[in-house]
């Protein structure tokens, strides 16, 4: 499961048969910051109080299916796979990723390097 | 399996019923395991009662159901053991201290640093 924050959402009028009535929102997986971080990311997004000041944004975007009604600035579980689809939208829903939980709070200690 | 380290926990009340009270930890891992999404850190259930700062073995996809005994559970991660110690053949890493001359390493650790008390052989 991937740590990520709803950055939007994206509609389509045209789209496959199952995707309907669902909201897909636009989130970006988070990594640990500081020098050993690799390539950066810009921080284009506020810092929020939830535990996450020592994270950062990943460069990359997924696209996933929400059923738990997250709005941008949340944090999402993300889980990944057909059976965490079938259990939470159905097996008719064309989709791999799906939102399992709106996050509270992450404790992640600032010295929390490998 | 993937080796990582610990390094938070996350709290959530809007979640999925079947998540119920699963303790969940944010793992990095050490090296990438045929991952959907190159990420850094991975979400996982805890089985074993681990803490911020343990290494630990966790697994992804069907097995992670299996270990947490139904499969009827939207997870696709779980800690399946916490580590005590660890060996890992230098020569597989290639030279980390040797110098001006050092060969590029083969096979590098996410993060730069080994897993803590390593046994090198």
């Amino acid at each position: 499961m991937l740590l990520a924050r709803v950055v939007g959402s994206v509609w389509g009028t045209r789209q496959a048969p199952g995707l309907e009535g669902y909201r897909l929102l636009v989130v970006r997986p988070l990594r640990m910051s500081g020098a050993d971080a690799g390539p950066g990311s810009v921080e284009d997004v506020e810092p929020v109080a939830d535990g996450t000041e020592h994270l950062r944004p990943d460069d990359g975007v997924l696209v996933v299916v929400d059923h738990l009604g997250a709005g941008p600035g949340e944090l999402v579980l993300v889980a990944h796979g057909s059976r965490c689809r079938d259990l939470t939208l159905g097996e008719s829903v064309p989709t791999k990723e799906v939102t399992v939980a709106i996050v509270d709070r992450a404790d992640v200690s600032a010295g929390a390097r490998i | 399996m993937i080796l990582g380290r610990v390094v938070g926990t996350l709290w959530s009340t809007r979640k999925d019923a079947r998540l119920g009270s699963s303790k969940l930890l944010l793992v990095r891992p050490y090296f990438y395991y045929n991952p959907t999404h190159e990420t850094e850190l991975v979400v996982a259930v805890d089985t074993v009662h681990a803490g911020v700062g343990d290494d630990v073995v966790l697994c992804l996809g069907a097995p992670a159901r299996w270990s947490l005994g139904s499969v009827n559970l939207p997870v696709d991660a779980a800690v399946l053991g916490v580590v005590d110690r660890c060996q890992l053949q230098r020569t597989a890493f290639g030279t980390r201290r040797g110098g001006a001359g050092a060969a590029a390493q083969p096979l590098g650790f996410i993060g730069g640093d080994p897993p803590a008390g390593v046994e090198w052989i």
